[in-house]
């Protein structure tokens, strides 16, 4: 049933209204085959629970993320956007993200209790959730300069 | 006399971000304070009363559910306005916290004229 659901949509579909909302920029999906970031990346990952359990993430190349905290800053300057502030600005991309599925999910599986976002930094990043969870991934451009992957691991509840 | 405002996240960065687009939206505050939860905002309370506190729901320590309950039993934050900033946006929810004493709502992602529509009733 869950499958039935469009998962995927609902997480473009946010995606697109934050970066459209509240960085600036327009994201379109790409058909780049589905592989992890190359080189050093940002995730940042919001893990929930309820009617459904999982995790949704976004992960990109650190100058994308760079970008992506100069525009939410408002700031000209990548020497003006520290790494707290990069990673935290990615977290908060992922919590709104989640957020706006959050409100798609409360009106056809039910209510998700969120966590606050974790950031992780590093080289090929990957999510796991055991083999009984399913796993949406898009990968989307951003201006046509830079890919990030939109990752959603969940499964039903086990309580 | 000019209004005052604390803004209270756990992101540094949100609160910068919120900061912006509050002067996006055209609203001018003679004095704004930021807390990174509901503790450090109910500290910085001592020291001096805000109008507006523009709050988010999911941070550690002290959440912002808690922090309405505990702003409302303050005798001299009576005028305080809180408006609630969050990802968060469930109808219960929104009922719920405005019943604990919340004056407004604002779901991220937001606007500037989000802010322009929920706080400009509170600046006169």
């Amino acid at each position: 049933m869950i499958e039935q659901l469009g998962i995927k949509e609902i997480v473009l579909e946010s995606a697109k209204e934050v970066f459209e909302t509240m960085i600036f920029m327009d994201i379109t999906e790409t058909a780049e085959p589905d592989s992890d970031i190359e080189g050093w990346a940002i995730l940042g990952l919001i893990t929930f629970r309820g009617a459904m359990e999982g995790c949704l993430a976004i992960c990109c190349s650190t100058p994308c993320a760079q970008t992506i905290s100069m525009n939410m800053l408002g700031i000209d300057s990548a020497e003006q956007v520290s790494e707290a502030d990069t990673c935290d600005a990615i977290g908060e991309v992922a919590n709104m993200i989640v957020g706006r599925v959050k409100k798609h999910l409360a009106e056809t599986v039910g209510n998700i209790e969120i966590s606050i976002p974790s950031v992780v930094n590093g080289r090929e990043i990957k999510n796991n959730l055991g083999n009984d969870a399913e796993l949406v991934t898009a990968k989307v451009n951003i201006e046509d300069k830079y890919v990030a992957k939109l990752s959603m691991l969940y499964r039903k509840s086990s309580k | 006399m000019g209004k005052s405002l604390m803004i209270v996240d756990d992101s540094a960065t949100m609160r910068k971000i919120i900061m912006r687009t509050v002067r996006m939206s055209g609203l001018e505050f003679d004095r704004t304070e930021e807390a990174g939860n509901g503790v450090e905002a109910l500290e910085k309370l001592k020291g001096g009363v805000v109008d507006i506190i523009l709050c988010d729901i999911n941070m550690p320590e002290m959440c912002g559910t808690d922090l309405v309950k505990r702003v409302r039993q303050i005798p001299d934050c009576n005028g305080t306005k809180i408006i609630m900033v969050s990802t968060e946006s469930s109808q219960e929810l929104i009922d719920s916290v405005i019943a604990d004493g919340a004056n407004g709502f604002i779901c991220k992602p937001f606007t500037p004229e989000k802010f322009q529509e929920k706080l400009s009733p509170f600046m006169n």
